[in-house]
C-alpha cells in the first residue's frame, strides 16, 4: 500500500508545483503551438497530402513538445538538492519512477489533448467520429515515450550539456513508439478500420510495457549514490 | 573478482585470438574473393556479402557484450568490467558503421539506392545512433562510479533494438532480404557458406582480440589517471 501512496504523493506534488508556476504546460503549448503554425505555413496542403502528411507532422509535433516537457520534469528536483531528499527517503526507488512517469503522462497527454483541436482546427480534419480511436493511440504512444523520457530525464539531469545529451539519447530509442504512432495514426486518419492498423497499436502497448519494466529496474542504479 | 581474473586469464592466449583471426580472415578473403563462384543473380556484386555480413554480426555481438557487461557491472561493480564496455562500445560503433557503409554500397547496384527506409537499416541506424550516445554520455561525466553506472543504465534500455535488428526482416517483409540461416534450416549453397562462415569466426576472433586490448588500454589509462591525480596531490 505505501508503494501507491509514494506515487500518489509524488504525482501530487508534481501537480501543484504546475498547478502554481505553470511553468512546463505553458512552454509545452507554446512551443507545440509554434510548431503547428511553422508547419501549415511550410506546407501547402491539399486534401490528399493533408492525408499523408498529417501522422508525420502531428507525431513531430507532440515529440518536440515531450522533450521540451520531459527533459525538464527532474530539474526541479536538482534546484534545491530536493534529489538528495529522494536519495534519502526510505522508499522504492520504483515507485519514485512510477510517480514521476504518471505525472509526466499526465501533463504530456493534457497538452496533446489541448493540442489537437488546433491541428483539427488549422488542417481541416474531418475525424471528430474517430475521437475515441485517436484518445486511444495517443495515450499508447505517450505512455511509452514518457517511460523512456522519465528515466533518460533522471539520467541526464545531473551531467553536463543536459540539454544536448536528453534529446541525443531519447530519440533514437524512441524511434519504434513514434513508427507505431505514425502508423497508427495514419490508418485512424485515412478513416480505415481499427483491425487494419491494431497490430501497429499492439505494438506500441508491447513497446510501453517493456520500457516501464526495464525503467522501473534500471532507475534504481541511477538515484543510488 | 571472477571478471577481471577472467579476463586476465584469457589475456595470456590474446596472441593466439590475433592469429586465428587474420587466418581466418585471410581464408574467408580468399574463398569469397577467389575462389567461390559469382552468385546466378547478382553476379559479382555478392562479394561484398563477405564482408558485410561477418561486420554486421559482429556488431550484433559488440552490443550484445556491451550489454552483457552492463548487466554484470551493476550486479557486481566490477571496474574493469566498464572499462570493457566501453572498448565494446567503440569497437561497435567501427563494426556498426562498416556494415551500413558495404550494406550501402550493396544496396546501389541491387536496389538502385544508396539508402531505403527499410526496417532492417532503419533498426540499424538506431543502433549506431544508441551507441554514440553511449560513448558521449560518459564524455559528460567525470565521477567514474557514476559514469560506469548511467552508461550501464543506457546500454541495458537500449538493447531493446537489438531483436529489432534480427527479426526486423521477418516480421516486415521488405526490402531486404530474410534471414539465411535460421532454425528453418540454411538456405545458402556450400561453396558461398564457407568462406562465409569462416570470415564470421575470423572476425568474432578479431573482436574478442579488439576487445581485450583495448580494455586493458582504457584500464592502463585510468590507472594513469589515478597516479597523475596522485602526484598532482602530492604537490598541492
Amino acid at each position: 500500500m505505501r508503494f501507491f501512496k509514494v506515487i500518489q504523493w509524488i504525482v501530487w506534488k508534481d501537480l501543484i508545483s504546475e498547478i502554481r508556476n505553470r511553468e512546463n504546460l505553458s512552454s509545452m503549448l507554446f512551443f507545440a503551438l509554434s510548431v503547428i503554425l511553422i508547419f501549415s505555413f511550410s506546407f501547402s496542403m491539399d486534401q490528399r497530402s493533408t492525408k499523408e502528411l498529417m501522422p508525420g507532422i502531428i507525431w513531430v509535433a507532440f515529440g518536440f513538445t515531450g522533450i521540451i516537457g520531459l527533459g525538464k520534469s527532474f530539474l526541479p528536483e536538482v534546484q534545491n538538492d530536493c534529489i538528495e531528499y529522494l536519495q534519502i527517503s526510505p522508499v522504492s526507488r520504483g515507485a519514485i519512477y512510477l510517480g514521476k512517469f504518471a505525472g509526466n503522462v499526465l501533463f504530456l497527454f493534457a497538452a496533446e489533448i489541448i493540442l489537437f483541436p488546433l491541428f483539427i482546427l488549422f488542417f481541416n480534419l474531418d475525424i471528430l467520429d474517430k475521437l475515441p480511436v485517436f484518445l486511444l493511440i495517443f495515450f499508447v504512444a505517450t505512455v511509452g515515450l514518457s517511460a523512456l523520457g522519465t528515466l533518460f530525464s533522471a539520467l541526464t539531469v545531473q551531467i553536463r550539456a543536459r540539454e544536448v545529451m536528453f534529446p541525443i539519447l531519447l530519440l533514437p530509442l524512441a524511434v519504434p513508439i513514434f513508427i507505431g504512432a505514425v502508423e497508427s495514426t495514419r490508418g485512424a486518419l485515412n478513416g480505415d478500420p481499427l483491425a487494419l492498423y491494431s497490430h501497429w497499436v499492439k505494438l506500441l502497448g508491447i513497446f510501453d510495457i517493456v520500457f516501464i519494466v526495464v525503467s522501473f529496474w534500471v532507475f534504481e542504479f541511477i538515484l543510488d549514490e | 573478482m571472477l571478471a577481471s581474473r577472467f579476463i586476465g586469464k584469457l589475456r595470456q592466449f590474446q596472441n593466439w585470438f590475433a592469429l586465428f583471426a587474420g587466418l581466418f580472415l585471410t581464408a574467408g578473403l580468399y574463398m569469397g574473393l577467389v575462389a567461390s563462384p559469382p552468385d546466378y543473380y547478382q553476379g559479382e556484386i555478392v562479394r561484398i556479402m563477405y564482408i558485410h555480413v561477418p561486420f554486421a554480426q559482429g556488431a550484433m555481438v559488440a552490443y550484445t557484450a556491451l550489454f552483457g557487461g552492463s548487466l554484470w557491472y551493476l550486479w557486481k561493480r566490477d571496474a574493469v568490467v566498464d572499462n570493457m564496455c566501453q572498448a565494446s562500445a567503440g569497437i561497435g560503433i567501427l563494426f556498426t558503421t562498416v556494415a551500413l557503409i558495404t550494406g550501402s554500397i550493396w544496396a546501389k547496384p541491387t536496389w538502385n539506392v544508396w539508402w531505403t527506409w527499410d526496417p532492417r537499416l532503419v533498426s540499424f541506424a538506431v543502433l549506431l545512433l544508441i551507441l554514440i550516445g553511449y560513448l558521449m554520455l560518459r564524455s559528460f561525466l567525470d565521477d567514474p562510479g557514476k559514469k560506469a553506472r548511467y552508461s550501464a543504465v543506457l546500454a541495458i534500455v537500449g538493447f531493446v533494438d537489438l531483436p529489432i535488428v534480427h527479426y526486423s526482416v521477418e516480421w516486415w517483409r521488405t526490402l531486404h532480404q530474410p534471414l539465411s540461416i535460421s532454425t528453418r534450416g540454411i538456405s545458402i549453397a556450400a561453396n558461398m557458406l564457407y568462406p562465409l562462415i569462416s570470415m564470421s569466426i575470423g572476425l568474432y576472433l578479431l573482436f574478442a582480440y579488439m576487445l581485450m586490448v583495448r580494455t586493458q588500454m582504457l584500464y592502463l589509462q585510468q590507472l594513469l589517471e589515478a597516479k597523475q591525480g596522485r602526484l598532482l596531490s602530492d604537490i598541492h
